[in-house]
């Protein structure tokens, strides 16, 4: 599919799925998948429930490997060029390399600053400088410092909804990952969290690469620079955002924008 | 809303049908739904009412006991048993010294002595083991020489020549221990084979053996002369003070117990005149006041009574300070060093302790010459006197004390070594079972855990008594684990031996309990922890653990709730000694018996006579206990609402 995409000449993808099945023990998941992500770019995951979106994502930092008897059955994952499944890669520094928000905002039961700090303590950081330093660059990354800063010890599970799912962003950015995966980010929160974090968005592109899956089709307008729509487990279509939605080459994919199913 | 009437041609409703229709039967004014909403709620009540109603129990049989107790307290006082204390306190304490000095001694003389004694008793034992070797034909002579007349001469002979020669063979065949020397061994056996039932004198080898110890010892005596001299006018110097107690004694308990006659009678009495007040029938209503009447008795006269006491008091102060002069000329006597350092070590705590002994016996007159029979005894004296009281005597022909520090320190020490053993145990199994172990594991492990709720406590008491003790006792002779503090052990029923049965029996509550803290930890943070690049490990302990930090505490407070209330265990295994455990040994006091105030009550109710002071006492340990046991479970609730994360 890499024809699909613009040619961008340099550099090369970060993420390159390439030929991959995927399987849920006997149930098949995922069919023959090919992606690339580029640098600096965010892209958008869409499909109707079901078809595979949030899987393809977690296959990228091996969320899908606590699932027992979840395995890629063809084919590889990529990332910065290096197949993720090798046997030389270290689970914890590929997840460091890709962080992860989730759909419901999950920060842990500590402080905002222990929250943030964590990233870094457990891949054995100890300097209280480099913390504090990381603290206040990942949470003015997520717009979140000029609100926090006076309140750093408090709990994380005092803020609200949209500041706890922002947080959850400075969590993931705080160990600088090359790419950062959300999963529906915004699904749990009102239009106008929704609104600070896409804005968030397009900020964070230009620090990390993105990938996010979406239900909302106007939110992967809004903020990807690339979709790729998913179906029953196939990607359909993976094009330039504005390209896809204004002009689909695939009928599923124009049946599925002017809402004919979902 | 008024139901629809069925159309006519309906079928008979089905009893089913009656049952769930919702007609609209009224029963006491209330539709069926009601009835039920109230029924449940009823029940629900029931608990709390069950509850209210134990409280009620418990404070009506135990809050008379103030009183009750302040009214013996009283007669202690009027009767002069508190006087006789006030002296007798420091003379027990003198008795103590007194056999720490016995034992420094010795330890002193049985080095100088050992040596001729282990001779001598090797040489008896000799002598006693041929003896009983030839005991058939010494009987067979003996019963001849007894006979009248006198059996024939030669069947004499025969018998001695039997005698002689097994005892021969005998003393021929004893083993000499290598206490003797070579020439001596058979200076012995020569002697032993002569024995003969006929003669009854000893061995004249035996005989200076005899005469080697008593120099010996005799020359023992004379170097320690100095402790000898001083422990004898030690224990001698309290004798004139003794008489005097001892005849003052006597008199205070007589008055003590006419006094107790007279309150006997006088409860008594009233029953009658209560009984006599509700009588209907005149005849039987004359009888009982009759009777009533013919039990009046004299109320006891305290203030006569306690003059012959008081007589003696500049007595009784005067002996005590003879006393005090005996005693200080006593350890002017006294040498500054000995040979052995344990006999060291003991003299020099008698030592150090005399000055405070002192100090004891004049604060013990000042207290005599202060005192006075008719002061009140203020209320709440007996309530501290309860609870600051460090004696629980009961059935005591002196006086009884009600004293609950005892029991509480057992509780209380019992208690934290059961949690300190139980806590890391059940929680990191808890936090095994539940983050690492396989299903397979988890299906043994959990239902292994939980049955040990099944086990009845008796059956643990028993393993505790049979097995853990002797266990605990053989592990504490090691020579190599000497270091840990209170080894080797005197009792193999204690406080250790209790806490750890207790902490066996509450791994089930705590282990359960932390399993679900643990289990309620969202998903989501595990999640968020993997994502980040977390291992296992850390995981576990920087996210989960944290998480359910309050599930685990309010588990573990629980568990110490189902330790404090715990009763047939300690009963059996915590060693029943009533005492205030000795503090001064360190970490060793474990290793020391005690009681508990679960045990306490358990083992007394069921011999005391109802409405008693003791009666009273134990209900009071039962409000206590009730207290801690509530307090506990409040704490255990507090906990979980203090820690629990906002809710997101």
């Amino acid at each position: 599919m890499s024809a699909d995409s613009p040619a961008i000449a340099t550099p090369p993808p970060v993420v390159q799925v390439r030929d991959m099945d995927f399987c849920y023990g006997a149930s098949q998941a995922l069919f023959d998948i090919n992606l690339k992500v580029e640098y600096h770019r965010v892209t958008a995951l869409i499909g109707p429930s079901g078809c595979g979106k949030s899987t393809l994502l977690r296959c990228v930092n091996r969320m899908n490997d606590r699932v027992t008897g979840a395995r890629v059955t063809k084919g590889e994952v990529l990332v910065k060029g290096k197949n993720i499944h090798h046997a030389d890669v270290d689970l914890t520094q590929l997840r460091k390399q890709v962080g992860m928000v989730f759909q419901k905002s999950n920060p842990f039961p500590k402080s905002i600053y222990e929250n943030v700090a964590y990233g870094l303590r457990i891949h054995g950081e100890k300097s209280k400088s480099v913390l504090d330093e990381a603290v206040e660059r990942s949470l003015t990354h997520a717009a979140l410092w000029e609100e926090l800063k006076d309140r750093l010890h408090a709990n994380a599970l005092a803020l609200s909804g949209g500041q706890q799912q922002r947080l959850c962003i400075a969590r993931a950015i705080a160990t600088l990952p090359d790419v950062l995966l959300m999963d529906e980010p915004c699904s749990a929160l009102d239009p106008i969290s929704t609104l600070k974090i896409e804005e968030l968005m397009h900020q964070l592109a230009k620090e990390f690469t993105v990938v996010i899956v979406t239900h909302n089709m106007q939110q992967a307008v809004r903020v990807s620079d690339y979709t790729a729509f998913l179906h029953l487990g196939k990607l359909v279509e993976f094009a330039p955002t504005e390209e896809l939605f204004t002009n689909p080459r695939e009928k599923l994919t124009e049946a599925y924008l002017r809402g004919t199913f979902s | 809303m008024a139901s629809v009437p069925p159309p006519p041609n309906d079928p008979p409703p089905t009893l089913g049908s009656r049952l769930l229709r919702k007609e609209r039967r009224v029963v006491a004014g209330l539709d069926p739904q009601q009835l039920i909403k109230y029924f449940f709620g009823a029940n629900s009540s029931i608990a709390i009412i069950v509850l209210v109603l134990i409280m009620a129990f418990l404070l009506r049989e135990g809050a008379g006991f103030l009183t009750t107790y302040r009214h013996e307290l009283e007669v202690y006082r009027q009767a002069g048993l508190e006087f006789c204390d006030l002296a007798d306190r420091p003379l027990q304490h003198q008795r103590v010294l007194a056999n720490a000095l016995r034992r420094a001694l010795s330890i002193e003389m049985d080095p100088l002595t050992k040596s001729a004694r282990e001779r001598r008793d090797a040489a008896f034992l000799l002598k006693a083991s041929v003896e009983e070797k030839t005991s058939a034909s010494r009987a067979d002579l003996e019963h001849a020489l007894e006979q009248t007349p006198p059996p024939a001469a030669d069947s004499l002979v025969h018998l001695r020549e039997v005698v002689k020669q097994k005892t021969t063979a005998a003393a021929a065949a004893a083993e000499y221990p290598d206490l003797f020397t070579s020439a001596e061994k058979s200076r012995l056996q020569n002697e032993l084979s002569e024995l003969s039932p006929e003669v009854s004198d000893l061995p004249p080898f035996l005989q200076s053996l005899i005469a080697e110890y008593s120099t010996q010892d005799q020359a023992a005596r004379s170097k320690f002369a100095g402790i000898i001299s001083t422990g004898e006018l030690f224990e001698e110097a309290t004798d004139p003070v003794v008489e005097v107690l001892d005849e003052l004694k006597a008199h205070a308990t007589e008055t003590k117990e006419q006094a107790t006659e007279y309150f006997t009678l006088k409860a008594g009495r009233q029953q009658l005149l209560d009984a006599a007040a509700t009588a209907t029938d005149p005849e039987r209503k004359a009888a009982l006041l009759a009777e009533a009447e013919a039990s009046q008795s004299d109320g006891v006269n305290f203030g006569e009574r306690i003059e012959s006491i008081l007589m003696r008091r500049e007595e009784l102060i005067s002996k005590l300070q003879e006393y005090c002069t005996a005693l200080e000329a006593a350890f002017k006597e006294m040498p500054e060093q000995s040979t052995t350092a344990e006999a060291t070590a003991l003299v020099s705590e008698v030592r150090h302790a005399i000055p405070g002994h002192l100090g004891e016996i004049h604060q013990a007159v000042e207290n005599l010459k202060n005192w006075k029979w008719d002061a009140p005894v203020a209320f709440y004296r007996s309530l501290g006197a309860f609870f600051f009281g460090t004696e629980w005597i009961t059935n005591s022909s002196w006086q009884d004390f009600f004293g609950f520090v005892p029991l509480l320190a057992g509780s209380v020490v019992i208690s934290i070594i059961a949690v300190l053993i139980a806590t890391p145990v059940s929680v990191v199994a808890a936090i095994y079972t539940n983050q690492f172990a396989s299903d397979r594991e988890k299906e043994i492990i959990k239902p292994v855990i939980e049955f040990i709720q099944a086990i009845p406590s008796v059956v643990l008491g028993f393993i505790g008594i049979s097995l853990v003790g002797n266990l605990i006792k053989d592990f504490s002779e090691i020579s190599w684990l000497q270091w840990i503090p209170g080894f080797p052990i005197q009792e193999r029923l204690n406080m250790f031996n209790a806490g750890c049965l207790l902490a066996f029996m509450a791994v089930p509550t705590m282990f359960s309990l932390s399993e679900d803290a643990l289990n309620n930890v969202p998903r989501a943070y595990i999640d968020a922890s993997d994502a980040l690049g977390a291992t296992k490990l850390q995981t576990v302990f920087r996210v989960i653990v944290p998480a359910g930090i309050s599930g685990i505490l309010s588990a573990i407070l629980l568990g110490l709730g189902r330790v404090v209330g715990e009763t047939m265990v300690v009963l059996l295994v915590a060693g029943n000694r009533i005492a205030v455990p000795d503090f001064s040994a360190g970490l060793g006091v474990v290793f020391q018996p005690a009681h508990t105030l679960t045990g306490i009550i358990a083992q007394e109710l069921g011999e005391v006579s109802r409405g008693s002071s003791h009666w009273q006492a134990l209900f009071m340990v039962g409000i206590v206990l009730f207290g801690i046991s509530l307090l506990v479970n409040w704490c255990a609730r507090a906990v979980a609402r203090r820690f629990e994360p906002h809710k997101a």
